[in-house]
């Protein structure tokens, strides 16, 4: 029935929003339970980046010519809302990307809506009640469902990320994920939502891996989007998990959301990187030596830091970065993405990182052993 | 007499090594890729294989590896049993002739880049990226300007006495600036000089800004033939740079040592003879879902030799003909 009051609802907008990585299934389902019509932006792929490159003004961050290019596919499709969110990653130009956006696509001749509203929990309630016609009790239970899906996406992403560098059959996980995730965007209800994710969870439990195999262990840190869009970040999990390195990462949509919630995450954070950095540099600047210090302490193999080019905060706090990395003698890489970045220049890279993590990883062991020995004659001589 | 192959496939050569199981080097080769690499190696195999019948040298490979920009290409239509990145190439390479090394500065044809090494592995690299300023490139396009052989561009940086200051952040407007320098009566030498010294300084304030650069330091890569260059990275480093024997083809030496270092038990390497074959590499877009990749095939004689550059495998794990 409620679905019914709102269907009848007379000339329906179609609406869209950015694509972000595996979360956009989640998104999409919550703005779907609210009753709206949603077309997705199609996968990026290099003609969309190419596409929003085109008309974007040509030095502003990277995200926003991707997401620009994304909408322009679906407002030839019809639609005619664009829900744009402000401040997802912290104060920095994101803040502007819908009023730029629209004001770009407007002098395109292309005529669509923008619904702007602030990354606050209350803003965001209240934007899709009103864009939606849902109850608050329909917009709280969405809700629940939203999460329910995006902490199943995080758990696949992160058990994936564990197992890739162990499976015995190369590209056994990947399938698995892929799947997995094509299933979640075709589910109706919590029921099924719940019977999947025991089914997802139970199959990459079976995946055959091999223990005695040496892991190295990398972080990644850095701006938000690139961070954990496979798609604008070349697959870098994956490629880096196939060369037998278990990636990590802090930084997921959960993360930020908590943020959100609860503003003193950020005073521990600066609490922790005080020596380093006194006050905030927007975006996910701060978070980001917070992180590299983290892992640094957990005995990782390496660091990369991924950003947008020319993104704000992220150039700001490189220089910290790498001073940490003197400090410590990690291997640290800093890989900046645009749409004139090519994948091959990226793979080398990646594959240089991959051998300088390695030999880090055994020269650490080695030091230790020696310690060992040099511990165990002294015994012997006393 | 049994030998590893090394062949580094840039943007500007293609080099050729051979080592023996001893680690000896025994026969280079530097050709020019211009553009095609698929010919520069066909026409690479060729010569070497007359060289070593004219030297009455009969050799028998027992590993290939291929590093450089087009190692996935050239390992494909030789069947190599390693394919590298040209950084652990050129450090593996360096570090077998000068022990003890700490830094490694290369400056090749469109790229430059520095490795950090402790214990003979390296432990921090970095590259250029979208820039072309303090590359081969920028030399070959200023030399040309200037109408002097690129060959003589370091003896005559040498003559030099006062080098002329030039902004060499861009390659456009260090040619602006040099054209000034010229109409206000700067002498050849010293604009050459200056080149020289901008070169460096571009490449040390963006490249290797923020690297710890210890001696011993190596200096290897087409470039490091200008001596002009080195003693302007000796002034500006206050160290002594040690340009290594094999200073031009160190990537391909790097990459035959790497398959000595782990060599197969049984080479995959297609022989000599695929020069005379007909080998033909072509491209297309997958469609199977929107990543749309870009799928790269190389056909040996018509049979499908290779595939790769999709994403999830579809294409490079399908059964070859080859």
């Amino acid at each position: 029935m409620v679905k019914k009051l709102i269907m009848d609802k007379t000339e329906k907008s179609v609406v869209t929003f950015a694509r972000w990585g595996n979360y956009t299934i989640a998104v999409k389902g919550l703005l779907e339970q609210l009753g709206m019509k949603v077309i997705l932006p199609p996968k990026t792929n290099s003609t969309i980046i190419a596409d929003g490159a085109k008309i974007a003004p040509e030095l502003f961050c990277f995200p926003m010519k991707v997401t620009l290019g994304g909408y322009l596919a679906v407002i030839r499709e019809g639609v005619d809302t664009i829900l744009s969110i402000q401040n997802v990653g912290g104060s920095c130009r994101q803040k502007y990307y819908g009023l730029i956006q629209e004001k770009v696509l407007k002098d395109g001749g292309y005529k669509v809506k923008f619904v702007d509203f602030r990354a606050t929990p209350r803003d965001i309630f209240k934007a899709l009640k009103k864009n939606s016609g849902a109850t608050d009790w329909q917009v709280a239970s969405a809700f629940y469902t939203f999460f329910q899906k995006l902490s199943l996406i995080e758990r696949i992403e992160k058990m994936a990320a564990k197992i890739r560098p162990r499976e015995i059959n190369k590209g056994g996980t990947e399938k698995i994920v892929r799947e997995g995730l094509a299933s979640i965007e075709k589910t109706k209800n919590l029921k099924e939502l719940l019977n999947l994710k025991k089914q997802i969870i139970s199959k990459l439990k079976k995946v055959e891996i091999d223990n005695s195999r040496e892991v190295f262990k990398v972080g990644m840190i850095g701006e938000i989007y690139t961070v954990t869009d496979p798609a604008i970040n070349f697959d870098l999990e994956a490629k880096l998990g196939l060369d037998g390195i278990e990636v990590h990462r802090e930084m997921n949509l959960t993360y930020h959301l908590k943020k959100l919630a609860f503003p003193w995450i950020d005073w521990l954070i600066q609490r922790r990187i005080y020596s380093y950095l006194q006050s905030t540099v927007g975006g996910h600047g701060r978070d980001a030596i917070g992180e590299m210090l983290t892992f640094i302490e957990k005995d990782f193999d390496g660091v990369i830091q991924l950003l947008p080019f020319g993104c704000m905060p992220e150039v700001t706090v490189r220089p910290i970065l790498e001073k940490i990395r003197q400090e410590n003698n990690i291997p640290f890489l800093s890989l900046s993405l645009d749409e004139q970045v090519a994948e091959a220049g990226i793979n080398t890279r990646l594959e240089a990182f991959a051998d300088v993590v390695k030999n880090y990883h055994f020269k650490k062991q080695k030091d230790l052993k020696r310690q060992k020995d040099a511990r165990t004659l002294n015994v012997k001589k006393i | 007499m049994k030998c590893y192959l090394g062949i580094d496939v840039g943007s500007i050569s293609t080099n050729f090594v051979l080592v023996n199981e001893a680690g000896e080097v025994i026969y280079t080769l530097y050709i020019r890729t211009e553009g095609n690499p698929i010919k520069a190696v066909q026409a690479g195999l060729t010569m070497l294989k007359q060289n070593l019948s004219e030297k009455k040298m009969d050799v028998e490979v027992i590993g290939v590896g291929t590093t450089g920009s087009a190692r996935y290409l050239v390992g494909a239509i030789t069947g190599a049993d390693l394919m590298k990145n040209e950084i652990t190439a050129h450090a593996r390479g360096a570090s077998q002739f000068v022990p003890g090394l700490r830094t490694i500065l290369e400056i090749g044809g469109q790229d430059s880049k520095i490795v950090i090494l402790e214990d003979g592995s390296s432990v921090d690299f970095a590259m250029n990226l979208i820039c072309s300023a303090g590359t081969g490139a920028f030399l070959d396009a200023q030399a040309n300007r200037l109408k002097i052989p690129i060959e003589d561009f370091g003896d005559i940086a040498l003559r030099s006495k006062k080098p002329t200051q030039l902004g060499a952040r861009c390659t456009v407007f260090c040619e602006s600036d040099m054209i000034h320098k010229q109409q206000i009566g700067h002498s050849t030498e010293d604009i050459v000089a200056g080149l020289c010294h901008g070169l460096v300084r571009n490449f040390l304030s963006s490249v290797a800004k923020g690297k710890n650069i210890k001696s011993k330091i190596v200096f290897q890569g087409g470039v490091s033939e200008n001596k002009g260059i080195k003693k302007a990275f000796e002034d500006a480093l206050q160290e002594e740079v040690i340009i290594p024997p094999y200073n031009t083809v160190m990537g391909a030496v790097g990459a035959a040592f790497l398959v000595r270092d782990k060599p197969p038990e049984k080479t995959k390497f297609l022989g000599f003879d695929i020069t005379e074959r007909d080998i033909r590499c072509s491209s297309f877009n997958c469609g199977g879902c929107p990543n749309n990749c870009e799928v790269i095939e190389t056909r040996i004689d018509g049979k499908v030799a290779a595939r790769w550059g999709d994403r999830c495998g579809k294409w490079s794990t399908m059964k070859l003909d080859i």
